[in-house]
């Protein structure tokens, strides 16, 4: 599932597409192509809309799913930071993100969660992560 | 000329593990809990604070993010906690990122630009201070005098 999450993500972004899309530019049989739709809707992974008028649904990444990725951490957080592009612009730093949007990042991470979490009572979405090895990585011997 | 300087306030080592590690007490308040905590002091990590499985449990705290770190047996990623650390003896009161690890630990942001005494054979880890403080903190006789140069 999460595999042609990220490869709509790497060729869509979170501009909305249909199916036929998924067929077109990715390559995907239409019937597999409607059943990663269905199935990542129901995921959470996906937003289905249907505009007035118009039979054919769009689709379009769900932004809440990129804090969840971020928080679990490990492949997909990885494979996910690559379809958004973020390892050409930001390799070795650290980046904070809010949904799709990288609203700030640094080389330093304490510089970074300064500016983005100034207090403990900040209520702020925003998920900070490394994008890549950080350059300035935090070390721990033991 | 030499300064001088003192033993200023001093926390005790933990005996949990033999040898003794030096420990130094603070307090980690999140937006609805505070917690006093006594992470070991880890001169290898170059962060401020990490904290063990048992405190962010304690505190609730939840996640603002995952970083990629290096540990002794390699990489690994570990999730981030936004807190305020206070350390009244030091001064500091500021809120920070701390990373999640399988015990607490203090690191070298929370020591630079302060001088320490690691003393091993009375099990203590001190806080040095120009003579005239450390007398007024501890009280401390002539012995525990020391010349900087």
């Amino acid at each position: 599932m999460m595999r042609p999450f990220v490869e709509a993500i790497r060729t869509f972004r979170w501009e909305p597409f249909r199916s036929v899309d998924l067929v077109e530019r990715l390559g995907y049989a239409s019937g597999y192509a409607r059943n990663f739709l269905s199935q990542a809707t129901r995921q959470g992974l996906l937003i289905a809309e249907s505009k007035r008028g118009k039979k054919e649904k769009t689709f379009r990444a769900n932004p809440d799913v990129v804090r969840e990725i971020v928080l679990r951490g490990g492949k997909e957080k990885t494979e996910l930071l690559e379809a958004l592009g973020l390892h050409s612009k930001f390799l070795g730093q650290y980046v904070a993100l809010r949904g799709f949007s990288v609203v700030d990042h640094d080389a330093d991470l304490f510089r970074l969660a300064e500016r983005i979490f100034p207090d403990t009572e900040a209520q702020d979405e925003a998920v900070i992560t490394n994008v890549g090895t950080p350059k300035k990585i935090l070390t721990v011997e033991i | 000329m030499p300064s001088q300087i003192g033993v200023g306030k001093c926390w005790a080592f933990n005996d949990d593990e033999e040898p003794p590690y030096p420990t130094i007490e603070l307090t980690v308040s999140s937006a609805h809990r505070k917690a006093t905590i006594s992470p070991k002091v880890d001169t290898g990590f170059n962060g401020s604070l990490a904290l063990g499985r048992e405190a962010v449990r304690k505190m609730r705290l939840t996640a603002k993010g995952t970083v990629l770190i290096k540990a002794a047996t390699g990489h690994s990623e570990v999730p981030v906690y936004a807190v305020k650390i206070s350390q009244p003896d030091l001064a500091l009161s500021f809120t920070t990122i701390a990373i999640g690890t399988e015990r607490s630990l203090a690191g070298r942001k929370l020591l630079e630009n302060r001088t320490w005494l690691l003393d091993c054979k009375g099990r203590r880890f001190c806080l040095m201070t120009p003579t005239s403080a450390a007398k007024k903190h501890t009280g401390r006789s002539r012995e525990e005098k020391y010349e900087q140069t």
